[in-house]
């Protein structure tokens, strides 16, 4: 209707030969949008008009051909940088005293010129205005860099007043409130993040926090005071930026926070566990969850065996239900690692992870259910025998369901786990208890499978159990053709007891006054 | 056992045909007219014996069919890999003609086909018939061998099973993963019919096993004693996979089978009831006594419980191109963060935070890392953790 409607209106217009000078698009919903300013003349439309200046809130647009604005066109329109919220002195230019370069000062100047500097640098622009303080903000750039280039070469600049400088400076400019995301609209998979405006400056001031870690001057014993739990608290929360940059060079920040401060690493390990919970059962929003599983696949790498119990509950309690969260697909690739990293170190722990994995299984979303068995052929990789044996039942019945699902994607990548060498000797040493699970459902698609490819992929699976182990598969078979025939027998029984009950029926109907009763 | 010493003897009074039922009997003279026509169904012995001398000279390149759609640099290497494979072989194999191993290979591929297909074991024993009587006639190239198989499926098939169970030629030909087309198959399959001068009903083995269990069925009482027909058919089966036992008569080698199953449940009586049968077709004593060896050996192969390695390496596996791009990406790197070692020491160097960490930790007060600070450490933790 509303393709219609605007094609109608136009041409009771060149009906009624308004000619107001305004210029006449082609486009007849342009149009429309144009009479609603003289009203006088569309007296029989006034109500649909109504209804479509109701309707129309965004400006007209080639696409809107349908009534439908495109997702993808509405947010290009819409997408801007964005800056977190900064309390700004209104209107009033930032002065900044040019201080002379580093180079160019004695050495024994240099430590107090570097705090001037780092003073300086705490004062934060408005990016958001790209007119305002150019100059000023480019001299802090340079600035910033020239900074950087002094951490990474220079000796004996470290001071004891530096560290709390140093500390003071980085928390001004990166310590912010993050703005709302556009929660409802932002899909992480599909649309461009928002980017941070000021990046100019935040990116040099996390390069300079890096070298400053990083260098060979730095001593944790005194850092220690200043990069506190709450530094680490405001750090961790600046995760959910939506700059896939920023949480780049913050993952990197806070790996080394971690490697220099064993002090703080129970306290970000537990901050770190309460953000996925909180993620997991709570607001299934947090930007930083790849990021922040990196860094936990270096950590979990590191452990010392054996294992603590912190860090088993940990994997059964926070890793573990992190693969329900829809979003699964942005941090799949880490949370599989550190899944398999936990059981290269600890085989003991195969048989919780396969059983909560197997216990959580996807089972409507088949994007998922593809990733579910990536991951599982990965673990099985890396399985020992031993344990094997203890998840094979579950696991196999699991994977028979998947074989026979209807799609596609889901039955071939489970039969693809048959040309893994490694799984295939596990198979084969088991292949007694496996084929009897496995047979019935394959032996079925082979014959109903709608997907050719799919059922030549058995044909492979079944040869190859065939020549595992002849005896077991003839013996299936032939019990499988037979419990068919039975069952074949029984429908053929049902169906003529049915047929002989319609014929009393009618008999009986028949009999009675020879009208057949309905 | 009374029961069956005393069938046993009356087959052994059967000169007279009086005592025996009429089914019983007509079994007998079925079995009797079989083995005077079995002759006609062998496959010419001088040719098996050729092929059993043909030496295999195959260069086992461990190259893995693996084809992944889509991805054109992996195919490139795959397709240069089997360039290289094919004119190697193509130099050792094509001048040699069929041998044992290359036929027994493609009769258990059939084997796969037709259990997969649902074909029954009558459609399988003829098709390997079929191809042991052309191959004993011909002189084939190995690369016409897959084609011949299928070909004397297809036919098996046709002869045997009902119209509707037979599934289309291009589904045979794509399941078995050939690289010919469907009028190649029709035009080996005429071959094959002309060189053969096919009869509809060709005498096989199978024949003779199901003539023999049924003599058997109906002379004994005691059925649970009996194998089913079933389990004889699969032994059967595994024994045809090999080139040696194209050479037996049917008829002994139905027996040999049979007797060799008897032989193995140790049932005396069974093989009295045997023993007579051989008596009465007159099988020839030594004859039986060799087959029955070799399908002793046979079984033994079959039925151990180490399993045979699959060869994955002759089957294709085709995927589509969304799994293959899933694959590929699922070999995702080491990440970049070098790894952190955990401190040998406890963590509850750490000012606060410890009440929520495990009891069972032994939280230690000991050996502290190079940046501890012992004034840091209050001494209530010390004492919390010992247990």
């Amino acid at each position: 209707m509303l393709f219609n409607l605007p094609v109608f209106i136009h041409l009771y217009e060149r009906l009624n030969s308004r000619n107001d000078g305004r210029c006449r698009t082609s486009n007849p919903i342009h149009y429309v949008f144009q009479t609603d300013q003289s009203p006088s003349s569309l007296e029989p439309n006034r109500a649909s008009r109504r209804a479509m200046s109701s309707a129309a809130t965004t400006p007209p647009s080639v696409d809107k051909v349908d009534g439908f604005s495109r997702k993808s066109v509405r947010k290009a329109k819409q997408k801007r940088s964005q800056s977190s919220s900064q309390f700004r002195s209104q209107g009033k230019p930032i002065e900044l005293t040019p201080l002379p370069l580093l180079k160019d000062v004695p050495a024994p100047e240099q430590p107090e010129l570097f705090l001037k500097k780092l003073q300086q640098c705490c004062t934060v622009f408005d990016f958001m205005d790209t007119l305002s303080d150019l100059k000023m903000k480019e001299y802090k750039r340079s600035t910033l860099n020239e900074l950087v280039d002094y951490v990474t070469v220079s000796r004996g600049y470290l001071t004891e007043q530096a560290y709390p400088e140093v500390v003071k400076m980085v928390s001004y400019n990166i310590f912010r409130t993050l703005p709302p995301s556009d929660s409802n609209e932002f899909d992480p998979e599909e649309d461009e993040p928002t980017l941070e405006a000021s990046w100019p400056h935040l990116q040099l001031v996390y390069e300079f926090f890096i070298r400053f870690l990083e260098s060979q001057e730095f001593q944790p014993s005194i850092a220690k005071k200043y990069i506190d739990q709450k530094f680490v608290l405001q750090l961790l929360e600046l995760f959910d930026s939506e700059d896939p940059r920023e949480r780049d060079y913050l993952k990197t920040v806070l790996h080394r926070i971690y490697g220099k401060f064993l002090g703080l690493r129970a306290f970000i390990r537990k901050q770190i566990n309460n953000i996925f919970l909180r993620f997991v059962y709570e607001t299934e929003h947090f930007n930083g969850v790849a990021e922040l599983l990196e860094i936990l696949g270096s950590i979990i790498n590191g452990f010392a065996l054996p294992l603590k119990a912190e860090h088993k509950q940990f994997l059964v309690k926070v890793l573990i239900p992190l693969h329900t969260v829809r979003s699964l697909s942005l941090f799949h690739a880490q949370l599989a690692y550190c899944i398999v990293q936990f059981l290269e170190k600890d085989p003991a722990l195969t048989e919780p992870v396969i059983r909560g994995l197997l216990k959580f299984w996807p089972k409507t979303c088949s994007q998922k259910e593809v990733m579910y068995l990536g991951e599982l052929e990965e673990i099985l990789d890396v399985i020992e025998p031993t344990q094997f044996v203890k998840i094979q039942e579950p696991l196999f019945k699991q994977i028979s369901r998947c074989v026979s699902s209807p799609h596609f994607q889901v039955a071939e990548r489970a039969l693809y786990y048959w040309n893994n060498e490694y799984i295939m000797s596990l198979i084969e040493e088991n292949s007694s208890v496996i084929l009897p699970i496995m047979f019935a459902s394959l032996y079925r698609i082979s014959k109903e499978h709608w997907n050719p490819a799919i059922v030549a992929l058995v044909y492979n699976v079944l040869k190859a159990f065939m020549e595992m182990n002849s005896t077991l598969f003839d013996e299936l078979t032939a019990t499988y053709k037979s419990d068919r025939q039975r069952e074949k027998k029984k429908e053929k029984e049902r169906e003529e007891l049915w047929k002989k009950l319609g014929d009393l029926e009618l008999k009986r109907g028949l009999r009675s006054d020879g009208i057949i009763p309905t | 056992m009374c029961t069956n010493s005393s069938c046993s003897k009356r087959l052994a009074r059967m000169q007279d045909l009086q005592d025996l039922d009429n089914e019983t009997c007509w079994l007998v003279k079925e079995l009797k007219s079989y083995i005077a026509q079995e002759a006609d169904f062998l496959p010419r012995e001088t040719g098996l014996n050729i092929m059993e001398s043909a030496a295999e000279v195959g260069i086992a390149i461990p190259v893995t069919q693996f084809y992944i759609l889509y991805l054109p640099f992996s195919s490139v290497l795959m397709c240069y890999f089997d360039v290289l494979l094919w004119c190697l072989t193509f130099i050792f194999q094509n001048h040699n003609g069929v041998s044992a191993k290359c036929r027994n290979a493609k009769v258990e591929d059939l084997w796969s086909l037709a259990s997969f297909f649902g074909f029954s074991t009558q459609t399988f024993v003829l098709a390997v018939n079929l191809l042991d009587r052309f191959l004993a006639i011909m002189k084939v190239q190995p690369k016409h061998v897959p084609c011949i198989g299928v070909s004397c499926l297809h036919i098996a098939a046709k002869m045997v099973e009902d119209e509707c169970n037979i599934s289309p030629t291009h589904e045979l030909i794509r399941i078995s993963q050939s690289k010919f087309t469907v009028s190649d198959l029709s035009r080996m399959e005429k071959i094959i019919s002309e060189k053969l001068n096919l009869e509809l009903k060709a005498i096989t083995a199978l024949t003779f096993l199901h003539l023999y269990h049924a003599v058997i069925v109906s002379l004994t009482s005691e059925r649970g004693e009996i194998p089913s027909i079933e389990r004889l058919e699969a032994q059967l089966k595994a024994c045809l996979c090999q080139l040696i036992f194209s050479k037996a008569k049917p008829s002994v080698l139905a027996l040999s089978v049979i007797t060799q199953e008897f032989d193995a449940l140790q049932s005396l009586a069974m093989l009295e009831i045997v023993q007579e049968l051989q008596r009465h077709l007159k099988i020839v004593d030594s004859e039986l006594l060799y087959w029955r060896g070799l399908v002793a050996k046979c079984m033994t192969e079959y039925s151990s419980s180490e399993c045979n390695k699959p060869d994955n390496k002759k089957l294709v596996w085709i995927v589509s191109r969304r799994t293959a791009q899933n694959l590929h990406a699922n070999h995702f790197s080491v990440p970049e963060l070098p790894t952190i070692p955990e401190g040998s020491w406890d963590e509850s160097e750490s000012e606060d935070s410890c009440e929520d960490m495990s009891c069972e930790e032994d939280s230690l007060c000991g050996s502290p890392g190079s940046d501890a600070e012992g004034a840091f450490f209050p001494s209530e933790f010390c004492n919390q953790g010992r247990k």
